[in-house]
């Protein structure tokens, strides 16, 4: 039997683009066995190149029973042991380590950052049988063939091992506070009422879910205060243009409307006319969290949603990888090639070859740094296959905004011009670009606007056209999106940039948040009422942060990973004791919670007949067919009652009917596509949809 | 005792919820008081009426109409 170097990759992709850089003709064979793809290439010596599928093992409780805490014993083992939908995990495993026997070199090719790192050394350890310590390791951040043939002619001689041990002590720190605090929560909830309903929680998961609650409970509560704003318009050269008076916030409303009785109809002279130019720099390139804050206010792609269209481009090699903090990119990436790369696209070639022309090339950077990885940018690469419109925007986006940060710097100019009515100033503003700079390389993604005015000189007289009050109110304080929620997770330091996204769909999952406006449940107030008077210390933000942050030093060997699991344990402990003690009380309190919620997913909106009642899906007693009726049905009211499809799901949609004003629901049955429904009989849609078939 | 609008347990007249929606109605009356000339009825009826204004914030409102408290 021939030897080979068996190199591990993350996922069959990449698998896939690694063989085909290291073969020597380009042309490797891919091989099947039980469903797992790997692909022999031959280049100085044979190497057989499988990837993994993400993550192949986790931690799982050592022994004994699934519905008891704590439990503090853990080991790691294939997926499939713990998971129920991972069945295939095992055959993965089995043909990793029928490959590894008859292999003489080991190559670890996952992404470098924690995560990568730590499915390597899984691999290596278990399914390879201990080879952790003799494989090499190749870093790259892209997956074009120069930088794969370059990692692997020049590996690391042995794995990050620092970078492990804190995905390591990560994975299993989550699990303790994961495991733990979920079972505490989903068996006192199944203890007291006997159903099994799946709630969680985790180190994360329950501080975000705090601080949002903080959020609502501040939106909730909130009572506005009026004010005053006074409006006004000019007239100069036959063109209308608004002006600002000098107070933007008047509190009390005698005082509006005396300054608009002051004001009206009078004749205002120009006092001064300010000219101010403003330096814009270029902006920096996109680390995951910037590109993830773009993607969404510009496309309204969810965190979660741009990362893995990031991840497919990334496979494609089209863009480096994507999971980067770094604001940072090093000329080793040679600019100057990409640009030329990119130059054969028409749409980037006008901009590429104007780069080009630059006697030198030097990005501006941010203050962001990752050791792992630079910041996100285009390979150069075009795409190999049609890409989808998503992936077509967030593509050029990053194209856009890697040419951009090359730029000048933008100029703007500014005026403002003081008149003043009586005693009274207003001003008048002016916007415009004199110089576009770094901005005519990110258009159409460039968010500026113009405001052209006419020339204006001190002492001109113009006539202020029409004075108004408007009648203003204080706003409660905005709503998280996912992708403010995100950066906010990020300021405050809890999760990391691989996790956040997954946490946020993690609370809307479970339903403790809902809307892209987040909105915080019932049950989502009621799970952090519970742990707040039960584990107060599991949701602190700021226990979190500091655990957070001992966690980064093991990355950089000053802290060890037995430290922070014994801290880990020692803050759990006390919490869970003093949660079960009260676990009857909290199992009330949780039930409550889940029927109030999973009442409320019946609810469809004001009953349209009796106008006091409200509107729910029901379930017949005697039929158990189910329909939507009238919740004054009860009190003998209302008999309003409307049939509904037996098959499939059928749930509120929040939204009405554009016809008829009746709230819509959303159906649908296994395997077809879900179509809204409107209950109201006399729809006029339906109507109308009638009437050609009676014709 | 139970809050008078959600029937959770009560820190006054409110579950602390509520009460926190109380106690920024009344704060902010001053503010209202001092912008206009407004009476504590009418205030009420505003603050219901505004889109603005936070739903536990509405339901004291309500409450506090129906019970005539002035």
């Amino acid at each position: 039997m021939v030897k080979y170097a068996l190199i591990i990759t993350e996922k069959p992709d990449a698998a896939r683009r690694i063989a085909q850089a290291l073969d020597r003709d380009g042309k490797p064979k891919k091989v099947e066995e039980n469903g797992v793809p790997y692909f022999l290439a031959h280049r100085d010596r044979e190497l057989v190149v499988v990837p993994a599928l993400g993550h192949l093992y986790t931690v799982i409780h050592e022994r004994g029973r699934r519905n008891y805490y704590p439990v503090f014993n853990f080991k790691w083992a294939p997926r499939h042991l713990a998971e129920r939908g991972a069945k295939q995990i095992r055959t993965w495993v089995e043909t990793i380590s029928k490959l590894a026997n008859d292999a003489e070199d080991f190559i670890a090719a996952c992404d470098y950052d924690l995560e990568g790192s730590l499915i390597g050394y899984c691999i290596l350890k278990y399914a390879c049988e201990n080879k952790e310590s003799i494989a090499k390791r190749m870093k790259f951040s892209t997956l074009m063939k120069s930088e794969l043939e370059k990692a692997y002619e020049k590996p690391f001689p042995q794995l990050n091992f620092s970078l492990i041990e804190a995905g390591r002590t990560r994975h299993e720190v989550d699990w303790l506070y994961g495991v733990n605090l979920s079972r505490a929560l989903t068996l006192a909830a199944r203890r007291w009422s006997g159903r099994y309903s799946t709630l969680s929680t985790g180190r994360v998961q329950g501080p975000t879910l705090k601080f949002l609650i903080g959020r609502e409970k501040d939106i909730r509560s909130f009572v506005p205060t009026p004010y005053w704003a006074i409006k006004a318009e000019t007239e100069i050269k036959k063109s209308t243009y608004e002006v600002e008076y000098e107070r933007k916030r008047i509190e009390k409303k005698a005082e509006a409307d005396a300054i608009v009785r002051a004001c009206r109809g009078k004749i205002g002279k120009v006092k001064e006319v300010r000219v101010r130019k403003s330096i814009q720099k270029p902006p920096t390139p996109f680390d995951i969290g910037t590109l993830q804050t773009e993607a969404y206010s510009l496309f309204g792609y969810t965190p979660r949603r741009t990362l893995g269209i990031a991840q497919r481009l990334y496979l494609d090699a089209l863009i480096s990888y994507p999971r980067t903090s770094s604001q940072k990119l090093p000329p080793i990436i040679d600019y100057k090639k990409i640009l030329n790369a990119l130059s054969k696209e028409p749409a980037y070639k006008k901009p590429a070859s104007k780069l080009l022309e630059k006697e030198e090339l030097k990005p501006r950077e941010g203050a962001k740094e990752d050791p792992a990885h630079p910041a996100i940018y285009p390979t150069g690469n075009l795409p190999e296959r049609t890409l989808s419109d998503p992936e077509k925007r967030v593509w050029d986006l990053v194209i856009r905004r890697f040419m951009a940060v090359f730029g000048d710097k933008a100029i703007k100019q500014s005026v403002k011009v003081r008149l003043e009515v009586d005693s009274h100033s207003f001003f008048l503003r002016g916007r415009r670009i004199l110089k576009e700079g770094w901005m005519q390389f990110y258009n159409p993604y460039v968010r500026t606007e113009e405001t052209l005015l006419p020339t204006i000189k001190e002492g001109e007289i113009i006539l202020l056209k029409q004075v108004i009050r408007d009648d203003k109110f204080t706003n409660p304080p905005p709503r998280y999106n996912p992708s403010s929620l995100l950066k906010k997770m990020e300021e405050l330091g809890i999760g990391t940039k691989a996790t956040r996204a997954d946490i946020i769909e993690t609370l809307y999952s479970r339903g403790y948040v809902t809307d892209e406006r987040i909105v915080v449940t019932d049950l989502g107030f009621d799970i952090v009422d519970i742990l707040s008077k039960c584990a107060p210390r599991v949701i602190s933000v700021k226990l979190t942060r500091e655990l957070e942050k001992k966690m980064e030093l093991i990355q950089n060997n000053n802290e060890k990973r037995e430290n922070i699991l014994l801290e880990a344990v020692e803050q759990l402990k006390p919490q869970l004791e003093q949660f079960k003690e009260k676990e009857g009380p909290i199992g009330e309190a949780l039930s409550n919670a889940i029927k109030r919620a999973r009442m409320q997913e019946r609810i469809i909106g004001d009953c349209p007949t009796c106008g006091t009642g409200t509107l729910m899906i029901l379930y017949s007693r005697k039929t158990s067919k189910r329909f939507i009726g009238c919740t004054n049905y009860f009190k003998g009211i209302c008999k309003t009652s409307f049939p509904l499809p037996q098959r499939g799901t059928v749930k509120p949609m929040g939204k009405t009917c554009s016809s008829c004003g009746w709230p819509l629901v959303r159906a649908q049955i296994r395997g077809r596509r879900p179509w809204r429904l409107c209950f109201n009989p006399s729809c006029p849609l339906k109507e109308e949809r009638r009437k050609p078939n009676e014709m | 005792m139970k809050c008078r609008i959600c029937s959770k347990e009560a820190v006054k007249k409110y579950c602390e919820l509520h009460e926190k929606a109380y106690r920024n109605i009344l704060q902010k009356y001053e503010d209202w008081r001092r912008a206009t000339t407004i009476s504590w009825r009418e205030y009420l009826n505003d603050i219901l009426k505004n889109p603005c204004t936070g739903s536990w914030a509405k339901e004291v409102a309500e409450r506090l109409i129906l019970d005539g408290d002035s």
